[in-house]
């Protein structure tokens, strides 16, 4: 018996099962609780008010329809750049090029806006382009172009990230194969580079259909007028100035009905959702090209970093002169200091729960054996998705208010539904590199006794580190950024970043206001290539290791 | 630098809880108003000089949000004083039978209407109008007239009536200009509507101060900040001749409250010039009372429009929706 051997701590099955179904299962109770509260409060539902009103109809197809839209294009554009920067991996920059693919998703719209108006614009720098070469062109930003481009701006770049991870899997042997066979253009990607990016576009195609689904400033600052109205404005316009729980409640209820179907249409093909696929470290093998590839990729990469690139240098212009060491920083740096430290308060606990909360529950999925049990962590990846924050806010808000006692559990609060709402894109992170531990090292590992917390630290942790890194930065920075959530809770006088942001816009100082933004931006950098430092070390030490352990033959 | 901000971070803990026994007054209000460099801080600091108690300020995202708490809280709301509603939703607050009648004679109110309203007291006021930058469009439309029927290439910002209160603001001076004909106007102003922000602060910040339109739907006084701290006389309002249509903010008692007295003198306060000299710099709009020489000299320089328009809060109430639904109609037809 193992009597023998030291009693590793939380080595029992149990400690892989229980906790986090306990967690699941209590993010998903939170989520119907807060969901439900509304209902009854909205009392009993007259589903013919929205389908026989034209103007919701409308509102239901232009939502649907501007998400197929932007989907469609930020796939068209991800997959080309995702499938150059897998054919070239060592560029100078393409490590900066990867950090702000991260950053488009959690950057705040209103700064992330600003920006692409710089741009693109009626006085935009490269409308004024345009307006040289194209005399008499008929770009126009507000509209359906300005919402497409502003959701291709946001989804392309984390769509051809996760793409990109899965063309890196490709294993070694079919690479080389497909190189000694001269496969090249239509048969490479039939048999090598579709099969990689197969089981992840479902997941990838329902998540940014979903994120442009429930888009809402963006598509009310840049869709021109009412004819662009989304299911979220609808939902907003609802809740907040006709107090309508009714209405806010069964919009809601169609927007789950639609983002919830498609979801379930993903899962039930049975294929893999995870984002993030099992990371192998394959070598880069030459793979023959067309004539000219070497340039169009080339030339595709620039134009797409350019493309992200020059929003963000707009920010940066236009905040750079406030946050500059003269009399006038001075005054914002004392505030900007505080706030930035508020933040953090709320967006660390929130980052490291949402990182704790999607291992513990992957842990369970692995070790459920019960089909019921195993669709919790799945449910907790997509839920907080799909449920119009406000919905779920002022759900909880009803249910849990006479306990809301003072401002400290007030912000534990707003850490805690910040920290849930982080939880999916952590999770897809996680997902594909927590299931990646094969079979036979598992067994092997149980033969050696090697369980619980030691099984963790000597053999997930190497392999976790990565996407750990990220996901906690992921949790993170979307919680730093975060205006809903505090602004539903109400905060005490001491403002947040985002609420510091938010009084400034309010109160006329735009110069400072845009030297927040910049901040804003600086501090989720800073944060992306801080964790992404840690796991760059721990990729190339385990490069250089297995590549003494077993030399690759250098492919003619 | 970071063990700065984290000496700042522990400073601020102990910061959430009142240490002393005073009485804490709670007031509900939104953020421009307790931002640092608004009126809140100097006004919690005159007040707190002379009533022995603790002001309190909980800050919500708009005078919306505070009434949806408010709703939302019922009679065990924590507030005993809201401050930040406004004429659009002055109406809904009075129908949740929360808030408790004044009892105040409010004689020195210095508003451009009679004020007759039992329950709210307001703390300032301002006209909606057209800011728009000189440097762009040296010439405005002088009248609603004119601007609606400007030659297309004329682009304004404007907000949406469903999400903002400029943008009610606009719809209700609309209809107050033309009544029945208003919906065809909209469809004639269309042409020159670059794009329905859904706050002001998004117009401002992300399309107007960006040099996108030359015009946004702003305040009066919005040319008061630019001309005080921004020290340039580039942004200007400009004075149609139908008149403009007036907001005025407001505060109020909650009934609920256990601090009545303390309360009752937060709203007498509120119309002294200890509390209201800090309204036309920091809150930009003209103070609820005659401040005298008091009142800066840039806002003897903006616009005094002759005609005001005003609808009654029961009226807006009644017709905000159908009001709603017929721009939306002219707008998406």
């Amino acid at each position: 018996m193992n009597t023998s051997l030291p009693h590793a701590p939380f080595s029992h099955p149990g400690w892989q099962l229980w906790p986090g179904l306990l967690l699941g299962g209590a993010l998903v109770l939170l989520v119907a609780l807060g969901f439900g509260s509304l209902l009854l409060t909205a009392g009993e539902l007259d589903p013919a008010s929205v389908l026989n009103n034209r103007y919701l109809r409308g509102v239901v197809q232009f939502t649907v329809w501007q998400a197929l839209l932007s989907v469609i294009l930020s796939l068209t554009l991800a997959l080309p750049v995702a499938r150059a920067l897998a054919r070239h991996r060592q560029f100078p920059g393409r490590s900066l090029l990867l950090r702000l693919m991260e950053l488009s998703l959690v950057l705040p719209t209103i700064v992330a806006v600003s920006g692409i108006i710089s741009m693109y614009g009626r006085q935009g720098w490269l409308t004024g382009l345009l307006d040289q070469l194209v005399p008499g062109h008929s770009w126009n930003l507000y509209g359906l172009s300005g919402i497409l481009l502003a959701h291709v701006f946001f989804n392309a770049p984390l769509a051809a990230r996760i793409l990109l991870q899965a063309m890196e899997s490709v294993p070694q042997p079919r690479l080389r194969m497909a190189s000694q066979l001269g496969l090249r253009g239509w048969w490479l990607w039939k048999a090598v580079e579709w099969p990689a990016v197969k089981p992840v576009l479902p997941g990838l195609t329902a998540l940014v259909f979903t994120l442009c689904f429930t888009s809402f400033a963006i598509i009310m600052t840049l869709g021109g007028g009412p004819g662009t109205t989304t299911l979220e404005v609808a939902i907003y316009q609802a809740l907040r100035f006709e107090f309508d729980f009714n209405q806010a409640a069964l919009l809601a209820i169609i927007q789950l009905l639609i983002c919830g179907s498609l979801w379930w249409l993903v899962f039930r093909q049975g294929l893999d959702t995870s984002l993030l696929p099992r990371r192998r470290f394959s070598f880069p093998v030459p793979l023959p090209g067309w004539p000219g590839q070497l340039i169009a990729n080339s030339l595709l990469i620039a134009v797409f970093a350019v493309f992200l690139i020059l929003p963000l240098l707009a920010i940066c212009f236009r905040g750079l002169p406030a946050l500059l060491p003269t009399d006038g920083a001075q005054a914002l740096y004392q505030q900007l200091l505080p706030a930035t430290g508020r933040s953090l308060l709320i967006a660390l606990p929130a980052g490291v729960g949402a990182v704790l909360v999607a291992l513990l529950t992957l842990a369970a999925s692995n070790r459920a054996r019960n089909n019921a049990l195993a669709a919790i962590p799945t449910l907790t990846g997509y839920l907080p998705l799909i449920v119009p924050p406000l919905v779920l806010g002022t759900g909880l808000f009803i249910l849990i208010r006479p306990g809301l006692g003072n401002a400290a559990q007030g912000w534990t609060l707003v850490a805690l539904i910040n920290g849930l709402m982080a939880v999916p894109f952590v999770l897809q992170v996680l997902r594909g590199p927590m299931s990646a531990m094969d079979k036979n090292t598992l067994k092997q590992a149980d033969q050696l006794g090697i369980l619980g917390w030691y099984r963790w630290k000597w053999l997930y942790w190497p392999h976790m580190r990565r996407p750990v890194a990220l996901g906690l930065a992921y949790g993170i920075a979307l919680s730093l950024g975060d205006f809903g959530v505090i602004a539903l809770f109400g905060s005490p006088g001491q403002p947040t970043l985002p609420v510091l942001l938010y009084q400034q816009l309010g109160s006329y100082r735009v110069a400072e206001a845009a030297g927040t933004g910049l901040w804003l931006l600086l501090l989720l950098v800073s944060i992306f290539a801080s964790l992404s430092g840690v796991t760059r070390r721990s990729h190339q030490s385990l490069t250089q290791s297995s590549t003494t352990a077993m030399p690759d033959p250098e492919h003619a | 630098m970071f063990s700065r901000a984290v000496t700042l971070l522990l400073a601020l803990l102990p910061a959430l809880a009142p240490a002393d026994d005073q009485p804490v007054l709670n007031v509900y209000t939104h953020p421009s108003f307790a931002a640092e460099w608004g009126p809140g801080p100097a006004v919690k600091a005159a007040f707190e000089e002379q009533c022995q108690c603790t002001l309190n300020f909980t800050v919500l995202d708009s005078g919306g949000d505070i009434l949806q708490r408010l709703r939302l809280e019922g009679t065990s709301t924590s507030a005993d004083v809201v401050l930040g509603l406004d004429t659009g939703t002055m109406e809904a607050a009075r129908q949740t039978r929360l808030l408790a009648p004044h009892n105040r004679s409010l004689e020195n109110l210095a508003l451009p209407i009679e004020w007759e309203d039992d329950i709210f007291v307001p703390y300032d006021w301002g006209y909606f109008a057209f800011v728009y930058d000189t440097e762009q469009l040296p010439e405005p439309p002088e009248s609603l007239d004119a601007l609606i029927n400007a030659p297309d290439d004329l682009k304004i910002i404007i907000q949406d009536p469903r999400t903002s209160t400029p943008g009610l603001g606009l719809l209700l001076w609309m209809h107050s200009v033309y009544g029945e004909q208003a919906p065809e106007k909209w469809e004639q102003l269309r042409g020159k509507i670059l794009t329905t922000t859904q706050s002001w602060s998004d117009g401002y910040f992300s399309l107007f101060m960006n040099g996108e339109a030359p015009m946004i739907l702003s305040y009066s006084t919005s040319p008061a900040y630019h001309m005080a701290v921004d020290k340039t006389d580039r942004y200007q309002a400009v004075e149609f001749e139908e008149g403009h249509y007036l907001q005025v903010e407001v505060a109020a008692m909650v009934k609920t409250t256990n601090k009545e007295a303390l309360a009752g003198e937060f709203l007498d306060f509120m119309l002294t010039p200890a509390f209201q000299r800090h309204i036309p710099l920091k809150n930009v709009m003209y103070p609820a009372i005659d401040l005298g020489d008091e009142l800066p000299e840039v806002f003897d320089r903006l616009i005094t429009p002759d005609n005001t328009l005003y609808m009654k809060p029961a009226d807006v109430a009644n017709q905000r929706r159908d009001l709603v639904d017929d721009w939306l109609n002219a707008m998406t037809r």
